[in-house]
């Protein structure tokens, strides 16, 4: 092969790597949810609508990014993807079993909406992420 | 309203449902949130009214919601929702107070909820009118009536509830539930009692319940998307009075006490969702005239129902649905002939999402059998045919 397609393949393998990379969605959250333990199950709780309160930071609110982001985080914390996360809330909301998480299509709004809001927890794509916000581990 | 009144104004409200796409309510940054949903359809029955009158189609196909909660503090949130709905000549479009409560969640495992509150029972019971959720335009009728909703919308009372962390069993919610339910002779579940051929004109005229109590549980399995279920409650003393037919200076006395007992699962893999229930419903039901020496009656009464639906998602757009559900009639009469003590019931549905916020279904009813296909004057089957078939239209708006 000559080199200036294996550079050219090595250029779209390394693309293709940061494109992977950008697309990791990180929890993030309300800097006064610092000194909270947000492990797996907390995580999968407060997305579930059964953990409402935090043990010192308030009232859980939820800020869910729409898009192709919001299948691989959703997956990974709750098992299912947007359309059945969407459908499980409606079905809370609807019958008077929860408070719908607040939904966003844009990601410095929702960076904005869970810096201005104490307990507010959701999922940016790692480049989004700024010094507003912090940065949660969630395993 | 006359007929082609009635038509014009159901096609401009399924036209205009259609083209509002961008009207989800916000409200900035305060934690008020407002929800809802409208819904209009179309049905056509042939044979047999079923489940309402639609031999001749029928546009009175419309269910409309609308919702509004806040938090108070860390732990309180209050709220409610105005319900309506028209089907056939049930519902007539008034507003009813589906559910209103306050909830205090203390934690994860413990919370409690006092008010008019959603009545769990089956998997889809609690969520019976929010069709956006599902590709069915009617869930199996044997186990979810449209007609008897007012046995099981809601409840006035007090429910205990919370989700149990199992490990690596899983988790378990439970909810205990205790009160009465509020009904009117205007609504469907009167003629349950009507479809006996024992009140005269114009039927039913009270309804209460004394009391409604149960218990539902739902585990989470290890086995990522299975989820199963099993719930139990009990209508006590379900009272209807009006006037005896055969001599209506007399008054006349229905009232039954059914328990149901569910078992279900539902398992979704992928874009996969298969689910299959099964309600055990049994209870005494007795007519009596006042003075009772002139007329009075007291037996069994029960009927064994189950489904199993399948459903999958294509893309984000397009969804199908099937299911098979059959009610048998767990005590009929030695006279019953056998299309009176079963009925089968097939479904495929389709379902398309307009965009996040409107979604258009059409669905495929094909019927063997004749039992709970009731004869009343609101719905009105003077001979009933064996088998019968329906289809409908229906487009949601939901926000």
């Amino acid at each position: 092969m000559k080199p200036f397609f294996l550079r050219l393949l090595a250029l779209a393998a390394l693309t293709g790597l940061c494109v992977v990379a950008q697309a990791a969605p990180t929890l993030v959250g309300n800097k006064n949810l610092a000194s909270e333990k947000i492990d797996a199950a907390t995580v999968k709780a407060v997305f579930l609508g059964k953990k409402v309160a935090w043990e010192g930071a308030g009232r859980v609110t939820l800020a869910v990014l729409k898009g192709p982001i919001a299948d691989e985080f959703l997956k990974g914390a709750v098992e299912m993807d947007f359309g059945q996360f969407n459908n499980y809330w409606r079905r809370l909301a609807m019958t008077g079993g929860g408070t719908a998480p607040k939904f966003f299509d844009k990601p410095d709004d929702l960076r904005r909406f869970v810096a201005e809001t104490p307990g507010a927890i959701g999922f940016l794509d790692a480049s989004a992420v700024d010094a507003s916000l912090i940065t949660l581990n969630g395993n | 309203m006359r007929p082609t009144s009635r038509f014009i104004l159901a096609g401009a409200l399924l036209l205009g449902t259609t083209l509002l796409t961008r009207a989800a309510v916000t409200v900035g940054s305060t934690n008020v949130q407002i929800g809802g949903f409208f819904s209009q359809g179309y049905l056509k029955s042939s044979k047999n009214n079923h489940p309402f009158e639609a031999k001749d189609g029928t546009w009175d196909f419309r269910e409309m919601a609308v919702n509004v909660s806040t938090t108070i503090g860390t732990h309180l949130r209050v709220g409610a929702q105005g319900f309506a709905q028209k089907l056939g000549n049930y519902g007539r479009d008034e507003v009813l107070l589906d559910w209103a409560n306050a909830d205090y969640n203390f934690r994860p495992e413990f919370g409690v909820r006092a008010g008019r509150i959603k009545y769990p029972k089956g998997l889809y019971g609690e969520a019976l009118d929010v069709d956006a959720i599902r590709p069915f335009i009617f869930l199996p009728n044997n186990i979810y009536s449209v007609v008897r909703r007012d046995f099981s919308a809601s409840f006035d009372g007090a429910m205990f509830y919370g989700s149990l962390n199992a490990k690596q069993a899983g988790s378990f919610d439970y909810k205990l539930f205790y009160g009465d339910i509020a009904m009117s002779p205007k609504q469907g579940v009167a003629d349950l009692f009507n479809n006996a051929n024992l009140f005269a004109a114009p039927g039913v005229q009270s309804l209460s319940v004394e009391k409604v109590y149960g218990v539902a549980i739902d585990w989470s399995t290890p086995l990522s998307g299975l989820k199963i279920h099993a719930s139990y409650s009990k209508l006590d003393q379900a009272v209807a009075t009006g006037r005896f037919l055969a001599v209506p200076a007399l008054p006349l006395r229905a009232e039954v006490s059914p328990a149901y007992t569910t078992v279900g699962a539902e398992y979704t893999r992928g874009d996969w969702t298969l689910a299959a229930e099964y309600m055990h419903e049994d209870g005494p039901v007795a007519y009596q005239t006042q003075p009772a020496s002139v007329f009075s009656v007291a037996r069994q009464y029960g009927t064994r129902n189950y489904y199993a639906s399948v459903a999958r998602r294509f893309g984000e757009k397009w969804e199908l649905g099937a299911y098979y559900a059959k009610a048998k009639n767990a005590h009929p009469a030695a006279t019953d002939p056998e299309p009176a003590r079963h009925l089968d019931d097939w479904a495929f549905a389709i379902r398309y999402n307009v965009n996040e916020h409107v979604i258009v279904k059409a669905e495929f009813h094909t019927i063997d059998g004749r039992y709970n296909v009731i004869n009343t004057p609101r719905t009105p089957n003077p001979t009933l045919a064996d088998s019968m078939s329906f289809w409908a239209l229906k487009t949601t708006f939901v926000f």
